[in-house]
Order: structure tokens, then C-alpha cells, then sequence
């Protein structure tokens, strides 16, 4: 029964967004990825879902701001494990054009392990689709 | 009431309207703005593209044994604002259209552009200093003869007698 679970799982991971302070040019490129039948990942088998607690790869998009820094830990930490991680734009990976701000607690690997990076500022639809199925991989090894 | 079935119908004549990609292949816009390649010929070293780096991805440093200048460029901190490009006058940076980014996170400080802008010694007082790249002979005199390719083996210092001193 369990085998048969995992084999499923292994399918069809579900992706939840996290916006880490971000400016909103790397959500809108995720939400295109999800909302336009041009681009649309969810026929890799993934499906966004709203509850942390169905997750399996997160998104995160955002150089981590000091004023969000506890809440996104707070949100992270409610993903159920196995889970694979996914830095999108430059914000997370190194903060960017903010880095060195006062206000900026990122980049997010110094809190969260990270698995996937998708540098671009912002990256296009192709590109994050490319570090979603690298990431499936991985979810592939994890379960 | 039947509306879906015209819908249908016309979704069955021009049927996915998908991009292939990850499975096949993609289309990428003319122009767009992607992975930097440096051209260590080309480059003056004029460190112009350091600093209007609006997120400090490039950092050019002389090498540990002195033998030039080395370039570098973070690819996780670039963001494609294209300035470095249209300050370099040799045109040494370039944005090229590879936006196949995507990498695990052990790749993540590896991910660099990189190029070594080795030093060539003075003609005249044999120091060494940064190659002076055709591009920039180009700008600078347009039509170059012989006289003004003389100058360009020069150090500076040596430029400046040079042309100043005329021998
Ligand atoms: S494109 Fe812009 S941000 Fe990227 S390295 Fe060049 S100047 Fe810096």
C-alpha cells in the first residue's frame, strides 16, 4: 500500500508559492506558468495548491524581508516533509539588486535549504518550467 | 446553449495551443536578454561595467600572480538590465539569448562567467599593462597607420612621452 502511495506521489507533486518580499515580477511569471495554456506546468504532473500543508516543491520569489523573514520560516516549516525547495529570480539565490539592504534578511539559503535556483530577474516561463522539472527529479529520489 | 460544441470543434481544428517545452523545443524572442559572455580580447579593462552594475555581479581583480586582470560574473546576481552591454565600448560584454538557467543549488557560487585579461609588457620600459584590444583603436583613431599602431605596445606613461615628446 505504501509502495503503491509513493509511486503515485512520485507523479504528481503539488507546488506552493511563497512570496518572500519579492516584487511581484517573478510571481506573475509563476502565475503564468500556471494560468496560461501556452506555458502550463501542471501537465508535469504538478498542481498549485493553497494549504502549506499539501505542499511538496515549494516556489519561493523574494530577497526575504526583515518584515516577512518570521512569517515565510513560520510558512516553511508547515511543509510536510519530504520537500524540495526552489529559489525563483535572483532575490532568494543571492538578494539581487537588494543585496546589502538593512532590509533584506535573504538570501533565503541561510535559512532554508534550497535545492533548485532559477536566476533571472525575472526569469521567463521556460526557464522556471526547466527548474520545476529539475526539481520533480529530485521530489523523485525524496520520496 | 450548444456554444461549447463550436469551441470544441474549433480547439479540435487548431488543436494544443502548449508549448512543447520541457518535452520539445521552444521559441525565444528576438533580443532577449539572457546569459552574459565576456570576450577577454576585447576587454580594456576599464572596469565601466563594474560599476554601473546594478547588482555588483561583476567583479574585476588582478590575478594572484599578478599576470592580469580577471573578470567575473556572478549569473545569480545578474539581472539582465543590459547596462554593462551598452557602457562597454569594445562591446566585450555581450547578452547573449541562452536563458537556460535553471541549475541545482551545489552549482549555485560555481555559476560564474569568467575570463582572464592577461598583461603584456611595455614596449619601451617593458612594465606590463593591460593589452590595448583593436576594438578601442578602432573607436579611438577609427583608421590606425602605422605611427599609431606604435603607440599601442605603449604604457601609458610611455604613450604620454610618446605623443607628447614625438619619439
Ligand atoms: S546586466 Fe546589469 S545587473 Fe547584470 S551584470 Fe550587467 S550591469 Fe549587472
Amino acid at each position: 500500500m505504501k509502495n503503491m502511495l509513493k509511486r503515485i506521489a512520485k507523479r504528481s507533486p503539488w507546488l506552493y508559492r511563497i512570496n518572500a518580499g519579492s516584487c511581484n515580477g517573478c510571481d506573475v511569471e509563476l502565475a503564468t506558468t500556471a494560468c496560461i495554456p501556452r506555458f502550463d506546468v501542471e501537465r508535469l504532473g504538478c498542481k498549485y495548491c493553497g494549504s502549506p500543508k499539501h505542499a511538496d516543491i515549494v516556489l519561493v520569489t523574494g530577497p526575504l524581508t526583515a518584515r516577512v523573514k518570521e512569517k515565510v520560516l513560520r510558512l516553511y516549516a508547515e511543509i510536510p516533509d519530504p520537500k524540495v525547495t526552489v529559489a525563483v529570480g535572483i532575490c532568494p539565490i543571492s538578494g539581487g539588486v537588494f543585496r546589502d539592504s538593512y532590509a533584506i534578511e535573504g538570501p533565503i539559503d541561510r535559512y532554508l535549504p534550497v535545492d533548485v535556483n532559477v536566476p533571472g530577474c525575472p526569469p521567463r516561463p521556460q526557464a522556471i518550467i526547466e527548474g520545476i522539472a529539475e526539481a520533480i527529479e529530485i521530489w523523485a529520489t525524496r520520496l | 446553449m450548444f456554444s461549447f460544441l463550436k469551441i470544441l470543434a474549433r480547439n479540435l481544428i487548431l488543436g494544443p495551443s502548449t508549448d512543447p517545452f520541457p518535452h520539445g523545443e521552444t521559441f525565444t524572442p528576438e533580443g532577449l536578454r539572457g546569459k552574459i559572455r565576456f570576450d577577454a580580447s576585447a576587454c580594456v579593462g576599464c572596469r565601466m561595467c563594474e560599476h554601473v552594475c546594478a547588482a555588483g555581479a561583476i567583479r574585476i581583480e588582478e590575478t594572484a600572480d599578478k599576470s592580469g586582470l580577471e573578470f567575473v560574473l556572478w549569473h545569480n546576481s545578474c539581472a539582465f538590465c543590459g547596462l554593462c552591454e551598452h557602457y562597454c565600448q569594445t562591446k566585450a560584454i555581450r547578452l547573449t539569448e541562452d536563458w537556460h538557467m535553471a541549475h541545482r543549488q551545489e552549482e549555485k557560487y560555481g555559476y560564474v562567467e569568467k575570463g582572464v585579461v592577461g598583461y603584456v609588457p611595455c614596449s619601451r620600459c617593458g612594465d606590463p599593462m593591460v593589452p590595448v584590444a583593436p576594438q578601442l583603436m578602432k573607436i579611438a583613431y577609427r583608421e590606425t597607420n602605422r605611427d599609431i599602431e606604435k603607440l599601442r605596445d605603449l604604457c601609458p606613461d610611455c604613450r604620454l612621452k610618446q605623443s607628447v615628446g614625438g619619439r
